[in-house]
């Protein structure tokens, strides 16, 4: 099976839980979303907490030859390879400097672990639904291309990040 | 099972997994019985021992809904039946229509599918039907074996096989896994005793500790040889099916073949099995297409009408040997020679070995003509890269008038692969033993530049030698020359690997690499270290042919 049909899979599996998760929060009198959310320089980012299946700290990623390029590497997650995302190039932020702030949120998409290498891992934040507006188009960076929304709430701005944009691969 | 999955898949997987091997046998014992026929053997020992095995397929088929599979093995049965009272209707008519439904078994198991199309085997179950129909004393055979089949229970291989559990070969690569996890526990075990003992120095707890640890070893690794174990199937689970395929191949060419086949029960990992059967058959078809003689050629050159082909299998010293030989007309050198000559290539100069080695090498099959069968398949080039893969060697020798054999080399499993580990601008990675001929310090003068290429001299022959930083796309290059070169081979290829470090042997779990990490030319997967870190293990294969592209 070709490589990209299996990165885009789940992927499109991602896509289709995101209206899913809208439709449930929208039962209830507050429909709240619940994101981990991340720094990558001084922006925070944010993904839905149901994608996340663990944060784990950085302990060696081993390069490997002739990857795309917004693979970082793989590491060791407990016996089994986890691939990591550089996703701050993927963004169009310079490459990731590792520090003992740096973490590795595991994501989960359709049983199929990926990790992104953050900068820095906040705590879980409920947001209302409603603060979420479309990414301003005012603001016309290569981010923009991977936000399904942005959130303002409590004096905070959370880009939220279409994951299955930024994890496809070209 | 899962929301969505179909709920027969287990089952006819299971069916599958169950009938396919005893229809695949009954094939072989109709290709067998064809051969005895025609010699004046009577068989009966064959009738007699494909009688349960068909019983077992009608049985399974019935259960599964799959009328046409039910059908011939039926047909079949009472064909079988009859064939074992009259020894006289015992013939080359009788041995056709029995190779036929045999086939057709194969065929209908292998693709089962309720909805499949039941043409060809009402058709199979008309012929027998006329031809028992015709054959004198047939009418009586359905009603006598009905009574005797209820009094029998189920026969076959099913009745033996208290002992056997089947399971899904995933949950023995979840085990390995977890096998290999302790693996590295145990060298972080071991690194933590080297630790305190530089620190404290020697004491009786340590002694214990050392002890301990040795122990927690000797267990890992009958863990490992017993896990090992249970991925072995013996390499006569796909010899099964070759019998039928070059009596096919035979036919369709119109030479006399008989297959000899020795060694079945010696025993290979599944993975590498499976990779193995396509290039096994194109050698087969092969030898019976292109390296035997056609049967007046053969009476004309002084040898038995009937060619013969031999496929072994040996264990040899802690690898798979595999060998295809045939008795037939030898490469044909001339035209080996003129097809390279024709591709550009100067074989002046080239030997015997030279010449018969080419045979490997994209485009120069010397066969003239497309056959249906070793037409179909790989060329021997493509052939010889499945078993490179596969960490294994392939040879070839020839002599003209008397025959051909080709050699195959095999590792008993990919699944743990000793490997050389070596380290390259602080990156470590894993060389595969079987793929290593040598490590050499490189004194600065033996290496000479030509082209912008290291050459050395090696064994008698200049070779490449690539920096590692280079081939590996090492972040921080030192730029230094770096002290040891490693010899790395496949087939005949060869090429040396300038490295920082040797740090040693070690026997590696392999795993694969992510999807997401795309298809990296230079790896073929990665393995977990002592100290918990990932390396990448390296595609020599693929290294080696990209150093042959390059030059």
């Amino acid at each position: 099976m070709p490589t990209d049909e299996r990165m885009v899979d789940p992927l499109l599996g991602f896509a289709d839980a995101l209206p899913a998760a809208a439709a449930a929060d929208a039962r209830g009198p507050a429909p709240m979303l619940h994101l981990l959310t991340f720094a990558l320089d001084r922006e925070e980012f944010g993904i839905p907490v149901t994608q996340v299946r663990e944060v784990i700290r950085v302990n060696g990623i081993t390069r490997v030859p002739q990857v795309p390029a917004h693979v970082r590497g793989v590491t060791n997650l407990r016996g089994r390879i986890l691939a990591i995302v550089e996703i701050r190039t993927r963004l169009g932020l310079t490459e990731a400097v590792v520090t003992p702030a740096s973490r590795i949120v595991v994501v989960e998409v359709r049983g199929r672990a990926l990790g992104l290498l953050v900068d820095r891992v906040s705590q879980v934040t409920k947001v209302p639904a409603e603060s979420v507006a479309p990414p301003p188009e005012e603001v016309v960076t290569a981010e923009t291309d991977f936000l399904t929304g942005v959130a303002r709430w409590d004096s905070r701005l959370i880009m939220l990040l279409d994951l299955d944009k930024v994890l496809l691969v070209n | 099972m899962k929301p969505g999955e179909n709920p027969f898949g287990d089952l006819l997987q299971d069916y599958i997994v169950e009938c396919l091997p005893l229809a695949e046998q009954v094939g072989d014992a109709f290709v067998e019985l064809e051969r005895r026929w025609r010699d004046g053997e009577p068989g009966e020992d064959l009738l007699a021992s494909v009688k349960g095995r068909l019983h077992t397929i009608k049985g399974n088929s019935g259960m599964m809904g799959l009328t046409p599979a039910r059908d011939v093995a039926h047909a079949l049965e009472d064909a079988c039946g009859f064939l074992g009272r009259a020894p006289e209707s015992r013939g080359e008519g009788a041995a056709a229509l029995l190779v036929a439904g045999g086939g057709l078994l194969v065929d209908l198991i292998g693709t089962a599918s309720p909805d499949a199309d039941g043409g060809p085997a009402s058709d199979f179950v008309e012929r027998v039907r006329k031809y028992l129909g015709l054959a004198p004393g047939a009418a009586a055979e359905s009603d006598r074996r009905q009574g005797e089949r209820r009094s029998r229970p189920r026969a076959g291989d099913g009745g033996a096989a208290s002992n056997v559990v089947r399971i899904d070969f995933r949950r023995l690569d979840a085990l390995l896994e977890v096998l290999g996890e302790g693996l590295i526990q145990h060298s972080a075990l071991v690194d933590v005793y080297r630790r305190l003992m530089r620190r404290m120095g020697a004491c009786e707890e340590l002694g214990e500790l050392d002890q301990a640890v040795l122990s927690l070893q000797k267990t890992l690794t009958r863990l490992e040889s017993t896990l090992m174990e249970t991925r072995l199937l013996p390499v006569s689970t796909v010899f099964g099916r070759f019998p039928r395929m070059v009596r096919d191949v035979a036919h369709a060419e119109g030479k006399k073949v008989r297959l000899e086949v020795t060694g079945g029960d010696t025993s290979l990992d599944k993975a590498v099995l499976d990779r193995l059967s396509e290039p096994l058959l194109h050698l087969l078809s092969n030898a019976v297409a292109h390296g035997l003689e056609l049967p007046e050629d053969r009476v004309k050159a002084g040898k038995p009408p009937e060619g013969l082909l031999r496929l072994q299998a040996a264990a040899v010293s802690g690898r798979v040997a595999i060998r295809v030989s045939d008795d037939g007309r030898g490469l044909d050198e001339a035209a080996i020679r003129a097809k390279a000559e024709a591709l550009g290539m100067d074989t002046r100069a080239a030997d015997t070995a030279q010449l018969h080695g080419l045979v490997f090498v994209a485009g120069l099959s010397t066969a003239d003509r497309v056959t249906t069968l070793s037409g179909r398949g790989m060329g021997l080039d493509v052939a010889a890269d499945v078993i490179h893969a596969l960490g294994g060697t392939i040879e070839v020798e020839s002599r003209p008038g008397k025959g051909t054999a080709f050699t195959l080399s095999l590792p008993v499993t990919l699944a743990i692969v000793r490997s050389l580990i070596v380290e390259v601008d602080r990156e470590r990675f894993a060389v595969p033993l079987s793929h290593v001929a040598e490590t050499v310090r490189a004194e600065p003068e033996a290496i000479r530049q030509i082209n912008n290429q290291g050459v050395t001299q090696w064994r008698g022959d200049l070779i490449h030698v690539a920096d590692a930083g280079a081939v590996l796309g090492t972040r921080e290059p030192s730029g230094a020359q770096r002290p040891f070169y490693v010899v790395m081979t496949a087939g005949a290829k060869r090429r040396g690997l300038l490295v920082d470090r040797l740090i040693g042997h070690q026997d590696i779990v392999v795993k694969g690499l992510d999807p997401a990490l795309g298809r990296p030319a230079v790896v073929s997967g990665t393995t977990i270290l002592g100290d918990g870190q990932v390396a990448c293990i390296l595609d020599v294969v693929r290294i080696l042919d990209g150093a042959a592209h390059a030059n």
